[in-house]
């Protein structure tokens, strides 16, 4: 495993499982106000049901990776595949991968002119066409996994940060996405807080979601996650099993990272 | 300690802080000896003017100029014999008005509260002493009358359907087109030229119609100005900051004057669309700049959360950024629209006979020469009451639509 660049482990993996929802290869972003090249040819495959850790140290190019899969931030060279969609400048395209792909944001932005029931409707409404009464009983159900359900018709801002986060995962879940993807969901959270949110992850994680997490929460990372992946420097360094990545980490810069935050 | 060990059930109450009025006025006005000082000379100042002021109203002021020329304050020149369809523009819109005061207010328990009555019971006495001919005081008294009574089926209305409101909302439109009828004439009904449209309604009509338009008119101009395309964008920046440049007075001696200089003898648009059309394009372009400030209030996290979820750019503006903009900036946008409202004093200048040309041509009088304060105040007391319902609205709304507690 060690010799192996970690391009051709995803392209491994991506040949032993044929559901291979989010494809991306050689993936590089140049910002466009200062030329920065933020990512430099990152490669990733991940498949159904899989749930895939994202670390880094801040600058790493971690979160606009993940941000590159639902065209928040575009790219200049290489393929992103989500859901057998090639992600292309066409806008319908767009559309189209967003209506599958969940986002779960640090800094929640739920809607805050909207009560937290409309935050879970607004998308199925608008973009699913759902009957009002048909998206108010499906919000009502994700409130209450999510365990908010008190809390419906209150605004984001009369609610802690962790309800925020949880009623951001409800509204991302109302879609019925194929994938979720978290951008470090705890990191803007009290510390009291993160726990309830990482529940809801992990409930989520267990019925097989699909899920990509940029997080620092080496607990979760342990507990869930099927795969770690270390970014730095706008590369994917190393790639590997929770286990192998936490007890045994072959590359240099993983070492060093983790010495950091263990 | 006791208040520390105590559960979070029963915690404390805020101690009283009662306060007899002689104590606050020692407190506030006097303490220490400098604040007592200052008081009792500005005091002094305001007792001296106010005295003249009351003294002046009492002895030297001719208020009979409002009385015996109040029909020409109020409607100018606008024939006589046609004067009932103004009475029912009123009464149209007061009984609108008294719908969708119920309609917003169908989730309020008890309509008519201890304040309102009071307030429905000013108006009414404003209605009564209204220097206008006794029959018309009752009409207007029954105007009051009509408010209140459909704000009552208004609220029964709003509470069994839900659908209500929008039915109200459209109706206003609608009352738009009907009030041109009506002032306007046409189809079964005299015409009266808009030369005839004068008077505090001309102030109000022009006002209101340049509001209602220039709203969404600087909204697009905000969004274009913010927009990734570089036409629209260019085209907005070079149209805004056009009309930042030009005083309001040229844009309207511009449409007054020059536009008939450029256009056939046929086409040449009425003198009050005119000027209407150079009030809204004059206030667009501040509004427009309101509006971009609230646009980019509104953090980024906001469009993308919502781009990310499917929605399509439009739907991401019209429905999560607009609504958080225009919240943000609403004392501003009724800066604007208040100061419309007095711009509208300017149409005077360019020979348009609304409230204050009609005042200029009362003073014009040989009977009524040098009443300038007492028409000027009158004019200033309608000025202030229509500015301040606006802004008191605009507190209203504000407090409605604020959702962070």
């Amino acid at each position: 495993m060690t010799s192996q660049q970690p391009s051709t482990m995803s392209d491994q993996s991506a040949n032993t499982s044929p559901e291979a929802v989010i494809v991306a290869k050689d993936v590089h972003k140049w910002y466009a106000s200062n030329k920065f090249h933020v990512l430099r040819g990152v490669s990733l495959t991940v498949n159904k049901g899989e749930v895939v850790v994202v670390m880094g140290p801040s600058g790493s190019g971690k979160s606009t990776f993940i941000r590159t899969f639902n065209a928040l931030e575009d790219y200049q060279k290489g393929t992103i595949t989500i859901d057998g969609i090639e992600l292309s400048h066409d806008l319908k395209n767009i559309d189209a991968i967003r209506r599958e792909v969940g986002m779960v944001f640090q800094q929640f932005n739920l809607f805050p002119h909207l009560s937290v029931l409309q935050n879970v409707t607004l998308a199925p409404i608008w973009v699913r066409r759902k009957k009002k009464a048909e998206a108010e009983a499906i919000a009502m159900q994700l409130l209450e996994k999510v365990g908010i359900l008190e809390q419906a018709k209150k605004f984001p801002g009369q609610l802690s940060g962790g309800q925020q986060q949880r009623v951001a995962i409800a509204r991302a879940l109302a879609m019925q996405p194929k994938i979720m993807l978290f951008d470090e969901p705890t990191s803007a959270l009290d510390p009291e807080m993160v726990r309830e949110v990482l529940d809801t992850m992990r409930s989520l994680a267990k019925e097989g979601m699909t899920m990509v997490c940029v997080t620092h929460e080496v607990g979760f990372a342990r507990e869930v996650a099927d795969r770690v992946v270390l970014m730095a420097d706008g590369l994917l360094v190393e790639e590997a099993t929770p286990k192998e990545f936490f007890n045994n980490p072959q590359h240099e810069r993983s070492k060093q990272f983790l010495s950091q935050i263990l | 300690m006791t208040s520390l060990s105590s559960p979070p059930g029963d915690l404390a109450p805020p101690p009283e802080m009662r306060d007899t009025p002689l104590n606050w006025i020692k407190n506030n006005l006097f303490t220490p000896w400098y604040n007592g000082l200052i008081t009792v000379v500005i005091a002094l100042i305001l007792g001296y003017f106010f005295y003249t002021f009351l003294t002046w109203s009492f002895t030297e002021a001719k208020w009979d100029v409002i009385p015996r020329n109040i029909q020409l304050f109020n409607v100018g020149r606008y024939p006589r014999s046609q004067y009932w369809r103004l009475w029912v523009l009123l009464g149209l819109i007061c009984t609108l008005s008294g719908l969708s005061w119920g309609a917003i207010a169908r989730n309020v328990a008890k309509l008519y509260s201890r304040n309102i009555l009071i307030g429905i019971g000013c108006a009414v006495v404003v209605c009564l002493l209204f220097p206008v001919p006794l029959p018309n005081r009752l009409l207007l008294v029954g105007m009051t009358g009509l408010v209140v009574g459909f704000s009552w089926v208004g609220q029964q209305a709003g509470r069994k359907n839900p659908k209500f409101g929008i039915w109200v909302s459209s109706t206003w439109l609608l009352l738009f087109f009907i009030a041109l009828w009506l002032i306007g004439g046409g189809l079964f009904l005299r015409p009266v030229s808009s030369n005839e449209w004068q008077g505090l309604m001309l102030t109000v009509l022009t006002a209101v119609v340049s509001i209602v338009i220039c709203f969404p008119l600087g909204v697009l101009l905000a969004l274009g100005r913010r927009s990734p395309l570089p036409i629209f964008k260019g085209l907005s920046i070079a149209y805004i900051e056009l009309v930042r440049g030009v005083p309001l007075i040229t844009l309207l001696f511009m449409g007054q004057v020059m536009i008939p200089l450029f256009l056939p003898d046929g086409m040449r648009p009425d003198r009050v669309i005119r000027a209407i059309v150079g009030l809204t394009l004059f206030s667009a372009a501040y509004l427009a700049e309101n509006v971009r400030g609230g646009l980019q209030a509104v953090p980024r996290g906001q469009a993308e959360a919502a781009s990310a979820l499917g929605l399509s750019t439009p739907l991401v503006v019209i429905l999560i950024v607009l609504p958080q903009a225009l919240k943000a900036v609403i004392p501003a946008i009724v800066g604007q629209f208040i100061s419309l409202f007095q711009d509208t004093t300017l149409l005077a200048i360019v020979g348009l006979v609304e409230l204050l040309g009609i005042s200029n041509s009362v003073l014009a009088n040989p009977q009524f020469l040098g009443r300038f304060s007492e028409v000027y105040l009158y004019n200033g007391l309608l000025f202030w009451v229509f500015c301040y319902a606006m802004s008191a609205s605009s507190r209203w709304v504000e407090k409605k639509v604020n959702t962070e507690h």
